[in-house]
C-alpha cells in the first residue's frame, strides 16, 4: 500500500508539475471553446442578403411582406432557424406596382452589387399564391429563402384576414405565434425544461466523459511504455509489486484527471457566476438540465470508466515495447464509448427503448449511455443500481486481468506478444 | 553466515530453460562473482533471488529466512538495463526510489545528499535525468541501489560505460561496502574485474552453475601450464616438445605447455642458448578458464 501511494504521488506531482499539463489545462478548454463559437460563427455569417428589393405587382402584397421580413424573430422562430441574425441588418426597400419588364433594371442592380437581390412577386389573377422569385448573385441561399418563404406566406395571411375584415391589431394577434414551453418529468415533478439546451447539457456531459476517460487511459498507456523503453521497471520491481506499481499509476495518473477537471469546472462556477456567464448561461448549469444528482453520476461514471479503461491501457501498454505501437491499441478503447456518441440521438429520443438499456448497462459503454440516458428520463433506480454494481466487478475482472498482463509483459521486450501467449501469461506467478 | 542460498531453483519460459537446478551461496563480506556468456541466465537467476519472478521449483533463501518481500528493503539491485525517470530532477528520483525502499523523505534526502558528495556529482543533484551523461547517469543509478544501505548489493555490469577513473572511484568503493560485511553480488563479462574483486565465482552455462567455488580454489584446479619467459638472444626453444603453442614478442614469449609436461623441462632448454631475465610459470587468468569451460560446452 505504502509503495502504491508512493508511486501514486510521484506520477501525481511529475504530471501536475510537467508542461503538458499547464498547456492542456489551458488549451483543451480553449479548443472546446473554439469549436462552439466556430459553430456560432458560422450560423452568424449565414444570416443571408442584407440589402434586398421586394418588387411586385401588387403595392399591398408587397409592403407587407417588407414587414414580415423586418419584424423582430421570436424565440420560436430562432429555435426554427427561419429568422437568424438582427433585422436591422436587413434593408428591405420596396418596387411596386411594376410589371415582369421593369425587372431588367433590378437584374442590372443586383449585377452591379447596388442590391444584394431582390424578390419578384407576380400576382396572377384568378390565383391565391403569387409567383415569387428570388433573385441574387449567389446560387443559394437556404437560410435566406427560407426566411423570404415565412415572411411571404405570413403576408399573405395577413393580407386574406384583412379582406375578410379583420382588423389589423388582431391579425397581429392571430399571427403572433404561440410560444410552446416544454417540460420534463423530474422525481415525480414537472420541471421547467428547455429541449435544447438539456440537448447540449447532454452533449457536453458526454463529450467530457468520453474524452476525458480516453484521454487519461492513454496517458496511463503512454506512462507504462515510458517506464518499460526507460527500463525504470527492473528497478522499481526489485522492492515493488507490480500489482503495488500499477495501482499507484492508475491513482496518480486519475489524481491528476481529476484535478484537471477540478480546475475547469471552477473556471465554469466562476464564469457563470461572471456577468458573461450570466448572459451566456442564463441560470449555470441547471438552465441545462443538469441536476446535482447527475453531476453526482458524472463523476461517479468518470472514475468507473476511467479505472475501467485506464486498467485496459495498462495491460495493453505492458505488452508493447514502444510508444509508437501504442496507437495500434487506441481503438480498442475508443470504440465502445464511440457507440455511444453516435447513437447519441437515438439514445436521448428512446431513453427507455430495451436496446438503449441493455447497451447502458453493458460496462464499456455504460458511462456516455447512462450519462445521456439520465439527461432524457429519469432512469429507475434499479438500473442505476445494476449498471454501477455491473461497472464495478468488470473493473474489477479488467485490473485483475491486466495486472497479470502487466505483470509479465513489462519484462518482456522485442516482439508483441500473441493473443495465445497473453493468455498463458495469466497462469504465471 | 550466508546471505543469499538458491537451491536448486529452475525457471522455464514455454520451452525455454532458462535456469536448471541451480545452487548457489553468498557469503556476509564477501564479493561474489556470478559469471556466464550472454543467455546464460544471470540475470534470470539474479530475478529470482530478489522475487522478481518466483522460480518453477527449487527455493530461495535471503538473510537464512525463506524468501520474503519484506526482506527486499535489505537489498539494492542494480539491473543491467539501467533505468531512471528521464523528465525527474536527480535528487527527486533519489529521494522516491529511497523512500520506496523504506527510507522516509528526510533521510533519503541527507543521504543523496552525502552520496553525490562523495561520487562527486553534487552539481547535477537538480537537474533533470535526461540533461546529465550516461556515466553521471550510471552513479546517479549507482547511488539509488546503495541509499538504505542495504546488506545485500546486486549489481549487473556495474562498470560498463563508465571511465577508468569513475571505475576506480566505484570498485573503491564497493570494496570498502565489502568491509563493511556487505554481501555484494557481482555479475559482469569483465574477467580483468572480477578476478581483481571477486572473492568466490559461480559460472552459469545453459541456466546450469558448471563451475563454481572460491577464487583460489577454482583457479587451482587449472594446471599451472602457461608460462611466461623474458629473454635475450636464440628463441628456439620455443621448437620444445613440451611446448604446445607460443605467442612471440621482441624478448617476450607467452607459452602454452602440453598437457603432462614439465616446465622445468623447458627452462633447462631455454637457458641453453639464451640469457634469462624471468621465467614464470603462471595459473590460467579466469578469462582463459571462462573461454575453456565455456568453449567445451559450446563445442560438445
Amino acid at each position: 500500500m505504502r509503495e502504491a501511494l508512493l508511486v501514486a504521488k510521484r506520477e501525481y506531482v511529475e504530471r501536475v508539475r510537467s508542461k503538458a499539463f499547464r498547456i492542456s489545462t489551458i488549451v483543451i478548454p480553449l479548443a472546446f471553446a473554439a469549436v462552439i463559437g466556430m459553430g456560432a460563427f458560422s450560423g452568424k455569417m449565414a444570416t443571408g442578403p442584407s440589402n434586398i428589393v421586394v418588387a411586385s405587382n401588387d403595392l399591398v402584397l408587397a409592403q407587407s411582406t417588407r414587414t414580415e421580413l423586418l419584424r423582430v424573430p421570436t424565440a420560436k422562430d430562432d429555435a426554427r432557424g427561419s429568422r437568424r441574425g438582427p433585422p436591422q441588418q436587413l434593408q428591405v426597400e420596396v418596387q411596386a406596382p411594376v410589371a415582369e419588364s421593369d425587372l431588367a433594371s433590378l437584374n442590372h442592380q443586383v449585377e452591379s452589387k447596388a442590391i444584394d437581390g431582390y424578390l419578384w412577386l407576380n400576382v396572377q389573377p384568378g390565383q391565391a399564391v403569387p409567383q415569387a422569385t428570388y433573385v441574387s448573385r449567389g446560387s443559394a441561399d437556404f437560410f435566406g429563402a427560407d426566411r423570404m418563404q415565412t415572411a411571404i406566406g405570413e403576408a399573405l395571411v395577413r393580407e386574406a384576414l384583412m379582406n375578410h375584415g379583420v382588423a389589423s391589431s388582431q391579425a397581429d394577434g392571430l399571427l403572433h405565434d404561440v410560444d410552446l414551453k416544454t417540460r420534463q418529468v423530474k422525481g415525480g415533478e414537472a420541471v421547467a425544461s428547455d429541449a435544447s439546451k438539456s440537448f447540449w447539457g447532454a452533449y457536453i456531459m458526454a463529450f467530457i466523459l468520453y474524452f476525458s476517460v480516453v484521454f487519461y487511459g492513454m496517458n496511463v498507456a503512454h506512462s507504462v511504455v515510458a517506464e518499460k523503453t526507460s527500463r525504470v521497471f527492473e528497478v522499481l520491481l526489485a522492492t515493488a509489486k507490480p500489482e503495488s506499481l500499477m495501482a499507484g499509476k492508475l491513482l496518480g495518473v486519475g489524481a491528476a484527471g481529476l484535478t484537471q477537471m477540478a480546475v475547469w469546472i471552477t473556471a465554469v462556477l466562476l464564469l457563470s457566476a461572471s456577468a458573461l456567464g450570466a448572459e451566456l448561461g442564463q441560470g449555470g448549469l441547471a438552465a441545462y438540465g443538469v441536476t446535482p444528482i447527475q453531476l453526482v453520476f458524472l463523476v461517479l461514471y468518470f472514475l468507473l470508466g476511467f479505472f475501467f479503461y485506464s486498467a485496459l491501457s495498462a495491460g495493453f501498454g505492458a505488452t508493447v515495447s514502444q510508444e509508437s505501437e501504442v496507437q495500434q491499441f487506441s481503438m480498442i478503447l475508443v470504440m465502445p464509448q464511440l457507440v455511444g456518441l453516435i447513437l447519441m440521438v437515438y439514445i436521448l429520443g428512446n431513453p427507455s427503448a430495451w436496446p438503449v438499456v441493455l447497451l447502458s448497462l453493458f460496462p464499456p459503454c455504460t458511462p456516455i449511455v447512462m450519462c445521456l440516458r439520465m439527461s432524457a428520463m429519469v432512469v429507475p433506480w434499479w438500473q442505476l443500481a445494476l449498471s454501477v454494481v455491473l461497472m464495478v466487478a468488470a473493473t474489477y475482472a479488467v485490473l485483475w486481468v491486466a495486472s497479470r498482463i502487466y505483470r509479465v509483459g513489462i519484462l518482456m521486450y522485442g516482439k508483441r506478444p500473441t493473443l495465445p501467449e497473453m493468455i498463458r501469461w495469466l497462469s504465471y506467478s | 553466515m550466508n546471505i543469499v542460498e538458491l537451491n536448486q531453483i529452475s525457471k522455464t519460459y514455454d520451452t525455454k530453460v532458462a535456469v536448471d537446478a541451480l545452487s548457489l551461496q553468498i557469503e556476509a563480506g564477501k564479493m561474489f562473482g556470478l559469471l556466464g556468456p550472454n543467455g546464460a541466465g544471470k540475470t534470470s537467476t539474479i530475478r529470482m533471488m530478489i522475487g522478481i519472478t518466483l522460480p518453477d521449483s527449487g527455493s530461495v533463501t535471503l538473510f537464512g529466512q525463506p524468501f520474503s518481500r519484506k526482506n527486499l528493503t535489505r537489498v539494492g539491485y542494480l539491473p543491467e538495463e539501467r533505468g531512471l525517470y528521464k523528465k525527474m530532477k536527480v535528487i527527486d528520483q533519489l529521494v522516491f526510489l529511497g523512500q520506496l525502499h523504506g527510507l522516509d523523505a528526510a533521510t533519503a534526502n541527507s543521504r543523496s545528499r552525502q552520496w553525490c558528495e562523495r561520487l562527486q556529482i553534487l552539481d547535477a543533484i537538480d537537474l533533470k535525468t535526461e540533461e546529465l551523461s550516461k556515466g553521471m547517469q550510471q552513479k546517479i543509478q549507482f547511488i539509488s541501489t546503495l541509499l538504505h544501505e542495504p546488506a545485500l548489493i546486486i549489481m549487473d555490469e556495474p562498470f560498463s560505460g563508465l571511465d577508468p577513473v569513475n571505475t576506480q572511484l566505484l570498485q573503491e568503493t564497493l570494496l570498502e561496502l565489502k568491509n563493511a560485511g556487505k554481501a555484494i553480488l557481482f555479475s559482469t563479462h569483465r574477467m580483468d574485474q572480477v578476478e581483481r574483486l571477486c572473492d568466490s565465482i559461480c559460472l552459469v552455462d545453459g541456466g546450469k552453475a558448471v563451475l563454481s567455488g572460491g577464487m583460489r580454489e577454482v583457479k587451482s584446479r587449472y594446471p599451472r601450464n602457461h608460462v611466461v619467459i623474458d629473454f635475450e638472444g636464440d628463441n628456439s626453444f620455443v621448437n620444445h616438445p613440451a611446448v604446445k603453442e607460443y605467442k612471440a614478442f621482441a624478448g617476450h614469449v607467452e607459452i602454452q605447455l602440453r598437457e603432462g609436461a614439465d616446465a622445468q623441462d623447458l627452462l633447462h632448454a631455454a637457458f641453453q642458448n639464451a640469457k634469462i631475465y624471468k621465467f614464470e610459470l603462471m595459473e590460467p587468468s579466469l578469462e582463459e578458464i571462462f573461454i575453456q569451460t565455456v568453449g567445451r560446452r559450446a563445442n560438445a
